[in-house]
């Protein structure tokens, strides 16, 4: 099903190459670029797994500068009337913060470990869509540096991640922040849109055989859940992210009072977005630690179905509960009522998760490995999280604690001690698939400790802060409503920052583990199955070569590979193993597919992510250079339709069997 | 015999492990818990000071104990299962995909908690929404960053509060005590959102829109309150406080504010300020009854000065105890600490005293006086106010000489 047939070369493919020619060499510029080792190979591939590492470096590098931006906020409020940043940077840095760690860290990362291991999980040598797969992540990165460089253009954007209207006006915020956002996230957005479609076509199509949905690996449920959820989210935020430039650069009114507007039009638009998007941001995480439980119980995960479709529950409910944003926006207490009964219902759902997490864990045999701490303390932390979540679904409740650091606290610790503590989960699962060496334990576990103490220590006290009354967003605060006594705000500030310096070497334990694991020479390579693991993405090799699997296996149940490797008594439900992974592929591999028809590399998604920004800041600083950036995605894009189908040099023999198990191109940029 | 103490001995370890880890448990819970609640905190929401706030409070009470339990149930079980069955070389567990009578049970639970907190949620809900049992109405406008209190010359605060003329004031909101008042919230820029926690939750002051908040004070005593929506620059500068006066104190506070302007003794200082006000302040500043030397009353123009179109009246300002939106405090340290600490017999009094000359904070108000944008940001930097059409967005540096300063001093210091 994945395995095309390579076309005859002598047939002519694009635009009338003459017969007898080689594709590779048709048409001059729109030739398709060849295989090579070097960094070009990079720059226009369109292999998912090297996609998938390059959002993952670019997605982490965003990582550590919406850190350095959150260390700058806690340094502003560890002392009353903070002196470190002034009232406008500080606007812009928690502005900045949040949009980094939502659109440029939270979400590419999900799409890192979805796009390296969907197609993995579901047998498939790459995505349905590969140009377009490589053209998202460069919008991506291109998006996310054009909303960045705003710091080197006279500041970053200063009416905060949700950007009401009317004070994101340019009568209320004249600098050009608000401008490079807007057009910066359009970019990302590309991305988002393009990869949902890339993802769910690849998803719903691309399945090994005898993968039914109900086989497949929850990790890939989540994440067809959530490119759903960004297929029909995304198209929300790019409305309403035009009509804000088009009040901001061509004197719109979609939000202008004077003219009779009404500027909840735009708090509804953001947050049709906004709601769906953390669920975009959480469910990625929760696929993952449904693989990472399991497998380090030793059990497969409790109620599969339940949890798959627990998922689906939220991706439908998410879309009913945007208002409780606005419970103090003065929707009326029908509509109040309404979305306060709708937010309590989703927290069903997900509590459903959290009762087949413990479950799971619950009879097993369990190690506590690094991925397994990150899994189980996701679970804790995001149960805090959605119980803090509760009391403010309760709607006079909310309004004591809406936009207080309650709120901040509360969504810390489901999008930090929830989302971001999947992803390490994963990265600390999947590091061995994806670069050949586990990362050490003993930094791991450090890593851990410190991310763990660290998270605690700086959004614990934001929920007492909080409830004493500390509103959010508040450059200074003021030792006049700080309290008496040793426990005051003063107290609980100086602790929230000293645990985000905590938190932060965490991070940074997890750089110096990636690099002791890649430089140090006493680390060694990592078996093929570390783990011990239950799904597709094992039975191949580490890290698999560009077409995936010398053979795509035919699938007979959800955790294939365990089933593979172990045996149940059907008397005594006992289970032993039966075979070792490496024996589980050998004769998987046995019967190697032939001809394996791979996508070929191509020039233009880069080129054409490239041109977007060009038009971004020609709408800001010049007209022509808009039309310059116009041109050149015209071009690009015709380039792009006229490129010859496929590269002859991108086909994949296998090695006659008997000749030694595959061949040993290895992805590794680090190992 | 041997293995069977053995065993024991194993156990009572295990007991004392755990003892040891939930003595562990009860000092932090008990440690927060202290730090939680022994605080007093002016804006903290779990002191409610009037009926609204403690509907919300006996709402949100027991969903926080429900929660609390529910927490500590899950990571009990998170906590044995770790315990329990780590990997102690224990066979491989059989592979149950799960157990449809546990999940059904572990979801009807939930289902039937949400629904007990959902009900009295819903009845809630709409009893605060409640505006037919209103008996005074205050008009309050949020702009860039202080709040307006204008007490309108209708109806009940006609009848009954003897309000004949409207009243215009900022800073801090004045009400009866166990008074229904209704705020009409609205804002003139950008959205801000009124809150004043010890007396109910908040809402948000949207332009274009008015949204009504119910308010009501049980005792006398003042109020802390922040904007919390997000209002550009100087967010955390819009501070504002509620003040709740018996009924005879609010009846001499509506007097006071009724009185007519009087004009300074020629000679003093406050003439000469008063002149000084003239020409430098009442441009956006308005003070009722005000006279230019022509005869003919000032009347301020913010409309044409300011973004927003309006600056706080200070007819009365020394009647308030705060200015520049609540952000400094018009009285000393312990001039404060008189009025804020006062028992609730004896706070009309003191608070009706006004800003006297001992008590008046020179400090931050000439600090104010002489550069306003230095000390709260107002984007004071002209070529920022290009997009404005060179309206200010708050009060500017004016460049008051050292003379001027004093002289304004003691005219404002007769504004009550």
């Amino acid at each position: 099903m994945t395995i095309i047939d390579r076309p005859s070369t002598d047939v002519a493919i694009a635009g009338g190459a003459p017969a007898g020619v080689k594709p590779s060499e048709a048409l001059g510029v729109f030739k398709r670029p060849a295989a090579s080792t070097s960094w070009r190979d990079w720059v226009v591939t369109v292999d998912h797994k090297k996609l998938g590492i390059m959002y993952g470096v670019t997605a982490f590098f965003f990582f550590i500068v919406g850190g350095v931006e959150a260390l700058l906020i806690r340094l502003q409020l560890i002392s009353p009337d903070g002196k470190v940043l002034n009232a406008d940077q500080y606007n812009q840095m928690f502005t900045m913060h949040a949009t980094t760690m939502v659109f440029l860290f939270v979400m590419p990362m999900a799409a890192a470990f979805a796009n390296y291991f969907v197609p993995l999980q579901i047998g498939a040598r790459d995505v349905a869509f590969p140009r377009l797969n490589a053209f998202g992540f460069w919008c991506f990165l291109f998006g996310g540096l054009f909303l960045n460089s705003s710091w080197f253009l006279g500041g970053g954007a200063d009416g905060g991640w949700f950007m009401y209207a009317p004070n994101s006006s340019t009568l209320f915020s004249p600098s050009h922040g608000i401008d490079f956002w807007t057009l910066g996230l359009q970019i990302t957005g590309i991305a988002s849109l393009t990869g949902a479609i890339n993802l769910i076509v690849t998803v719903l199509n691309m399945r090994a055989p005898g993968m039914k949905m109900m086989r497949m690996p929850i990790f890939t449920w989540m994440v067809l859940v959530t490119q759903f959820l960004l297929l029909f989210a995304i198209p929300v935020i790019t409305v309403a992210l035009f009509l804000l430039t088009f009040q901001r650069s061509f004197d719109a009114t979609f939000f202008d009072v004077a003219s009779g507007a009404d500027p909840l039009l735009w708090q509804h638009l953001f947050w049709i977005f906004g709601h769906p998007e953390v669920y975009i941001m959480i469910l990625p995480s929760f696929g993952i630690i449904s693989e990472v439980l399991p497998v380090f119980s030793k059990k497969p995960l409790f109620g599969y179905p339940i949890v798959a479709m627990s998922g689906a529950a939220i991706g439908f409910v998410g879309w009913g509960v945007w208002a409780h944003h606005m419970f103090a926006s003065g929707l009326g207490p029908v509509s109040v009522t309404v979305f306060s009964m709708a937010t309590m219902a989703i927290a069903v759902p997900t509590g459903v998760k959290i009762v087949n997490w413990v479950m799971t864990m619950w009879g097993g045999k369990l190690s506590f490995t690094v991925p397994m701490l990150f899994a189980i303390a996701l679970v804790v932390q995001f149960t805090i999280g959605g119980l803090s979540g509760v009391t403010h679904a309760v709607a006079p409740s909310d309004t004591q604690q809406t936009d207080t650091y309650y709120i901040v606290a509360h969504f810390h610790y489901v999008l930090f001690g929830g989302a971001v503590f999947g992803l390490f989960s994963g990265f600390y699962y999947w590091w061995p698939k994806m670069f050949r060496r586990q990362l050490n334990d003993a930094l791991g576990k450090w890593n851990f400790w410190l991310m763990l103490i660290g998270m605690n220590l700086t959004f614990g006290p934001m929920h007492i802060l909080g409830l004493q009354g500390q509103p959010r967003r508040m450059g200074v605060w003021t030792e006049g409503r700080a309290g008496e006594g040793f426990f005051n705000f003063g107290f609980w500030n100086r602790v929230a920052s000293i645990g985000s310096f905590v938190l932060g070497i965490g991070v940074l334990m997890f750089l110096v583990n990636v690099l002791y694991t890649h430089k140090s020479k006493k680390v060694a390579i990592s078996p093929l199955d570390p783990w011990d693991a239950r799904t597709l993405e094992w039975m191949t090799h580490n890290p698999p070569q560009e077409h995936n699997f010398d053979t795509i296996p035919t699938v007979g149940h959800l955790d294939e590979f365990f089933h593979r490797k172990y045996e149940t008594d059907s008397l005594t439900h006992s289970v032993k193993q039966v075979h070792s992974a490496e024996e589980v592929m050998a004769e998987l591999n046995a019967h190697p597919d032939e001809h394996i028809h791979m996508p070929s590399r191509s020039y233009w998604p880069i080129l054409l992510a490239m041109s977007l920004p060009v038009i971004g800041y020609g709408l800001i600083y010049n007209r022509m250079l808009m039309a310059v950036g116009v041109s050149l995605v015209l071009l690009t894009m015709f380039g792009w339709s006229m490129e010859p189908s496929t590269s002859p040099d991108d086909d994949f023999d296998p090695p006659a069997p008997g000749e030694g198990g595959g061949h040993t191109k290895e992805l590794s940029p680090l190992g | 015999m041997k293995k069977m103490i053995d065993q024991f001995g194993e156990s009572m370890k295990t007991a004392r492990r755990w003892r040891n880890a939930s003595k562990a448990a009860i000092a932090v819970s008990a440690l927060s818990f202290v730090a939680s609640c022994g605080r007093d905190a002016p804006q903290d929401t779990w002191q409610p000071a009037g009926p609204n706030a403690e509907r919300i409070d006996n709402l949100q009470r027991p969903v926080f104990y429900v929660a609390g339990v529910v927490g500590v149930i899950v990571f009990a079980a998170v906590a044995w299962s770790m315990y329990r069955y780590r990997d102690r070389g224990q066979a491989i567990p059989e592979q149950t995909h799960g157990k449809p009578a546990v999940e059904i049970v572990l979801t009807v639970i939930p289902v039937l908690i949400l629904l007990g907190v959902a009900i009295p949620t819903a009845s809630t809900i709409f009893k605060l929404a409640e505006t037919s049992d209103t008996e005074m109405t205050i008009n309050v406008t949020g702009q860039q960053w202080w709040w307006e209190y204008d007490y309108p010359a209708v109806g009940s605060n006609i009848e009954q509060y003897g309000i004949t003329a409207p009243i215009v004031t900022a800073g801090q909101l004045v009400i009866p005590e166990n008074t229904k008042v209704l705020l009409r919230v609205t804002s003139r820029d950008v959205i801000h959102s009124y809150w004043i926690p010890k007396l109910n939750g908040k809402k948000d002051s949207v332009p274009g829109r008015v949204h009504l908040l119910r308010m009501e004070g049980s005792k006398p005593g003042i109020y802390a309150g922040q904007c919390t929506e997000f209002c550009g620059l100087s967010h955390a500068y819009m501070r504002m406080e509620a003040v709740v006066l018996s009924r005879a104190d609010y009846d001499k506070w509506v007097a006071n504010q009724l009185e007519e302007y009087t004009v300074p003794e020629i000679g003093t200082d406050a003439a000469a300020g008063e002149s000084v006000f003239i020409q430098q302040c009442s441009r956006c500043h308005q003070v009722n009854g005000l006279k230019n030397s022509d005869g003919s009353l000032n009347i301020a123009a913010p409309e044409q000065n300011l973004v927003s179109g309006a600056a706080p009246n200070l007819t009365n300002l020394m009647t308030r105890n705060t200015f520049a939106g609540a952000s400094w405090d018009l009285l000393t340290p312990e001039c404060r600490d008189n009025v804020w600490n006062a028992s609730s017999a004896d706070f009309g009094e003191r608070y009706l005293a006004g800003v006297s000359t001992e008590c008046l904070n020179q400090k931050d108000l000439r600090e104010w006086l002489r550069n306003a944008p230095a000390k709260k940001p107002m984007y004071a930097d002209p070529t920022k106010l290009a997009s404005t059409g060179g309206l200010y967005r708050g009060m500017p540096d004016l460049g008051l000489t050292e003379d001027q300063i004093n002289v304004i001093v003691a005219y404002l210091l007769e504004r009550k």
